[in-house]
């Protein structure tokens, strides 16, 4: 499993890259904007990432506007739904109205801060990732 | 069961600084004293709305700022002869184990100082018909009257169980 | 723990949701219990909550209750599709229950932060082999079997976070020095600062960065954050750029002040602590406005933190639904003490506008009695809100109910029909908490012991097969009766004496000393059963002596009245203890009394000889071709200068369950709601005085129980 991180705090980033590097390759950025350059940099290199984990709270582009980013260029590249990158929020902002968003915004899990690592690793399963 | 702890403390603290103080009070000749940790207040004489069928000594309720309690006249329970109310009669409000009671008394005579080593027991009930010396544990001697120190527990427990017992004669 | 889940909103949203749709599903069940079967609308119905349950706790990763509400859909999807007959119906409706009881049990481990541990595998296997058993039975009846009821996994998860210690909430205001250049931006660091360790973050202005003239607005007023972390004043304050910040104030809020949010925190005081950090200059107090945000604005990627929360409505958002039952718990203390309180307020009121210096001859006071009207107004009010605050229907204990003559009423092999009579009865909240457990025990007693074991012998006795428990509540005379009465084999006199005797309760005494009505309170003393063996419904070591006690403890009584192979009704009898009761002040002399509206007959002006004296001194009262008993008040409880003329006075004819009852009074005062209080249990109780009440003007009125007057009258 190839994952990309995005994350600005860092006692955050520092848990969660040693938590997915278990399970493979764990890149790490630590703002929005860089998280999609290094999303179309896996693409163009054709090997794209498995899983998206992302911080909402984040400079330049916040974690939804990423969503959004990388689902359109999804969409412009005619990636079928099944094929998508499986996108995880990871944020303290639990209100029902950002979860609601962001599901709609297509992601596939949102996870409150701090993170259930044993429901987290449960919905990595679910997700056929490990 | 914090706040609990927290009340006893509280109560043990304040019980600390009214430890040896007592409000005292004359009616007829004597004086009696009560622990100032069961007064809350003292205030002027309240119109007394009577109870029917109730003992005479129980004057009635009276409205301490929307909760109603009743007041007994402290010279009628003791079974000495009633006086008129005057300008200088007093309710003391008081708190036994979460009863609120006001005592009809004659004057109040002030808060005195008695330490514990300076009361006697009462002498030796004898042939006291005072019912007085029921309520009384201890008699202390300040300034230059004795005062008789009443235990407001007995005052009111006796009139539990009584109570009691006529609920009990009434359900059977 | 529980507090840190309520922050949660997606957790709220799902148990909230779920309760509420698990309430409804047992409101359909209990309410069918007893018919044929489920109607379409109740199967789909059924259908359509457990997919909903199961789809949302999918998201939510409770797996256990997924796989419980994923077959329990399974089984009414093919009730839906087939609609096979002869569905045995009784064996589906306590399937639903025991799932509905899994999925309220789980949901509870939730709630108080606990993990989801229930073992679903035996529901389900149970649901497997029912679901065989239909599928079987729907091929037997010609029917084509649907396809297989498709689920779609969920594909999208909540993952709730882990429960974590405390978190503390802040309100932070930074005045910046008055040149300070590009205030917005240094107002922006300071969140983007705070952000390492915010779990939420709120500020206003909150377009700091967008809109430049928000550098304006922060310069004049400060720049309000409201925050949550787990750090404290001293981190916060070490992240914060002070450099060009002249002030900067760190107090601490609760989370409730937290959830207000900004916009209504501003109004209120803080707890005033020491500035952190002293002001060199002090500048004036920062005015309290805030800019209101656009709230129809939809949130979009980009706007999360401020205007996902409305400033000024904070987390309000789910918590603005009702949610179940609750949604504060106050103190009854504090409850009480507010009560007080406005009795207190109702009397300085009195005190003011009837002041006597305003009957000053010549005063003009329109305008003051203009404002009076309407104090009087908001105190009354007042006192209506804080009263209905405190009474609650007694719906919920009374499905309760619904829901034990069901459960026990199978167990034992019974058929028993529940009959409910005003549940919508309120009461003190005070109260239904404690009369739940005594009402459940009477209801067990009844299905238990009042029904007949064998249907064959309520049959041979003429009555129907089915058993009938009646369940009623009234309120009357300032009391709440709440009667359990059933239809069955009756209490027998012999046999509960020789019981008793048997156990020694009664001494030497014989069967004939006794009343009937003492006869059956045998049963209410302590060691008494009629049961050989105790039962696993009714006996559990507490016996009715217990609820006996109970009631007692807050001031009510149990009645019991049986007639042997028709039934018996056990009746609670319960004081509001706090109630408003339509009254009508009447005077005796200087004493004043309440008469209870509902029971008051007639007020009449009589003349002498419409007394008729028997030759014991007892008088009685002939109207209109009817005796009535008659009580002077005044003689009764010796009340002096009262009227003793029958013609200066005026009768009061009281009706109370059928029976009546004349009384002399002097004078009607007026009619008013009053709040029932109850008389200190210090004195002890009076015959025919219910409790007391305070008036207007501050006095105390005794408030006449009709009832005990009436019993009073017979005994004597």
């Amino acid at each position: 499993m190839k994952t990309l991180l995005a994350e600005d705090d860092f006692a955050s980033r520092k848990f969660m890259d040693k938590y997915l590097s278990q399970f493979g390759e764990c890149d790490v950025t630590v703002d929005g904007e860089e998280a999609v350059d290094a999303f179309m940099m896996a693409l163009e290199a054709d090997d794209p990432y498995d899983l998206v984990c992302l911080d909402v709270m984040m400079p330049v582009l916040d974690g939804y506007q990423v969503l959004k980013a990388i689902r359109d260029i999804e969409a412009g590249n005619g990636t079928p739904k099944e094929d998508r990158v499986k996108i995880i929020m990871t944020t303290a902002l639990n209100e029902e109205r950002n979860v609601k968003m962001a599901f709609e915004l297509g992601c596939e899990a949102y996870s409150g801060k701090p993170i259930d690592v044993e429901k987290f690793e449960q919905v990595l399963k679910k997700m056929k990732l490990i | 069961m914090a706040e609990e702890q927290n009340d006893k403390e509280e109560e043990l603290l304040e019980e600390d600084a009214e430890k040896g103080k007592f409000m005292t009070f004359q009616t007829g000749k004597e004086f009696f004293g009560i622990s100032i940790s069961f007064v809350n207040e003292i205030i002027p004489m309240q119109p007394i709305t009577k109870i029917p069928e109730v003992e005479d000594y129980i004057k009635g309720l009276i409205n301490l700022r929307g909760k109603i309690i009743p007041v007994i006249d402290v010279r009628v329970r003791f079974r000495m002869e009633p006086v008129e109310y005057t300008d200088r009669t007093c309710i003391i409000v008081i708190n036994v184990k979460s009863t609120v009671i006001g005592l009809i008394v004659e004057r109040i005579a002030g808060v005195d100082t008695i330490q514990d080593e300076d009361i006697v027991p009462p002498p030796a009930l004898g042939k006291r018909e005072n019912e007085q010396s029921k309520y009384v544990y201890g008699l202390a001697r300040t300034g230059d009257t004795v005062k008789l120190l009443l235990d407001p527990e007995k005052l009111i427990r006796e009139e539990d169980i009584q109570a009691i017992e006529e609920i009990q004669d009434e359900e059977e | 723990m529980a507090e840190e889940f309520n922050t949660d909103g997606m957790l709220d949203m799902f148990l909230f949701e779920s309760t509420q749709l698990l309430e409804k599903l047992e409101g359909i069940i209990l309410e069918k219990q007893d018919a044929e079967c489920f109607d379409d609308s109740d199967i789909n119905e059924i259908f359509r909550i457990m997919h909903t349950i199961k789809g949302s706790s999918g998201i939510m990763l409770f797996e256990n209750i997924t796989k419980v509400a994923h077959k329990l859909e399974d089984v009414f999807y093919y009730l839906r599709e087939s609609r096979p007959e002869n569905v045995p119906h009784l064996e589906l409706v306590q399937k639903v229950l025991a799932v509905s009881d899994f999925v309220n049990a789980e949901m509870d481990k939730i709630r108080e932060g606990n993990k989801s541990d229930g073992d679903e595998k035996e529901i389900v296997a149970d649901l497997d082999a029912f679901l065989k058993q239909l599928k079987g039975e729907i091929k037997e009846q010609g029917i084509k079997l649907p396809r297989e009821n498709k689920h779609e996994e969920p594909t999208q998860f909540y993952i709730a976070p882990v429960a974590s210690p405390d978190s503390l909430f802040y309100r932070i205001v930074i005045h910046y020095r008055n040149d300070t250049q590009m205030s917005n931006i240094r107002a922006y660091s300071a969140t983007y600062a705070l952000k390492e360790i915010a779990e939420d973050l709120l500020y206003s202005p909150e377009d700091i960065i967008s809109n430049e003239e928000s550098s304006e607005v922060i310069l004049s007023e400060g720049f309000y954050m409201l925050l949550q972390t787990k750090n404290s004043k001293e981190d916060i304050l070490a992240l914060i750029d002070s450099v060009e910040a002249e002030k900067i104030d760190i107090d601490q809020i609760t989370a409730e002040q937290f959830g207000k949010g900004l916009a209504e925190i501003n109004h209120e005081p803080i707890m005033p602590e020491q500035p952190v950090q002293a002001a060199e200059t002090p500048t004036a107090a920062p005015a309290a406005e805030v800019p209101q945000t656009d709230k129809s604005k939809p949130i979009a990627p980009g706007d999360y933190v401020v205007k996902s929360k409305e400033t000024g409505k904070g987390k309000t958002l789910a918590k603005n639904q009702p949610k179940q039952q609750s949604i504060i718990s106050v103190s009854i203390e504090k409850m009480d003490a507010l009560m007080d309180l406005i009795g207190e307020l109702v009397i300085s009121e009195a005190v003011v506008l009837q002041n006597p210096d305003l009957k000053v001859p010549g005063l003009e006071l329109s305008n003051f009695q203009k404002a009076s009207g309407q104090l009087a107004k908001i105190t009354t009010e007042l006192q209506e809100t804080i009263m209905s605050m405190r009474m609650m229907p007694l719906t919920n204990t009374f499905q309760k109910m619904r829901r034990i003559v069901f459960d026990v009423s199978r167990k034992l092999g019974k058929e028993i029909e529940l009959e409910v009579i005003g549940e919508n009865t309120e009461v003190d909240k005070n109260i239904i908490e404690h009369i739940s457990d005594p009402l459940m025990h009477l209801v067990r007693n009844s299905v238990d012991h009042g029904i007949e074991e064998n249907a064959d012998d309520r049959v041979a006795a003429g009555k129907p097969a089915k058993g009938t428990i009646t369940l009623e509540a009234k309120n009357e005379g300032g009391k709440v009766y709440i009667s359990v009465k059933d239809d069955g084999k009756g209490l027998n006199k012999e046999k509960l004496y020789a019981k008793a005797k048997e156990k020694g309760l009664l001494g030497t005494k014989e069967i004939t000393d006794f009343t009937e009505n003492e006869i059956y309170r045998f049963i209410t003393l302590p060691g008494f059963s009629t049961k050989e063996a105790v039962t696993e419904y009714s006996g559990r070591g507490v016996g009715m002596d217990v609820v006996v006690k109970n009631i007692q403890g807050i001031g009510g009584r149990l009645e019991i009245t049986s007639q042997e192979g028709e039934g018996s009704e056990m009746t609670l009898i319960i004081p509001l203890t706090l109630a408003i009761v339509n009254g009508i002040v009447v005077k005796v002399g200087n004493s004043s009394f309440v008469i209870a509206t509902s029971s008051v007959k007639q007020f009449v002006r009589l003349s002498q000889d419409a007394i008729v004296t028997e030759p014991s001194g007892e008088e009685y009262i002939i109207l209109r071709g009817t005796y009535y008993p008659f009580i002077r008040l005044n003689k009764k409880y010796q009340i002096e200068d009262s009227q003793e003329d029958i013609e200066n006075g005026i009768v009061v004819i009281l009706e109370h369950e059928g029976k009546q009852i004349c009384i002399l009074i002097d004078s009607l005062v007026q009619e008013q709601e009053i709040v029932v209080k109850p008389i200190p249990p210090y004195i002890k109780k009076v015959r025919g005085l219910s409790g007391c009440t305070q008036l207007g003007d501050g006095s105390i009125a005794l408030i006449l129980d009709i009832a005990g007057l009436i019993e009073d009258e017979e005994r004597s």
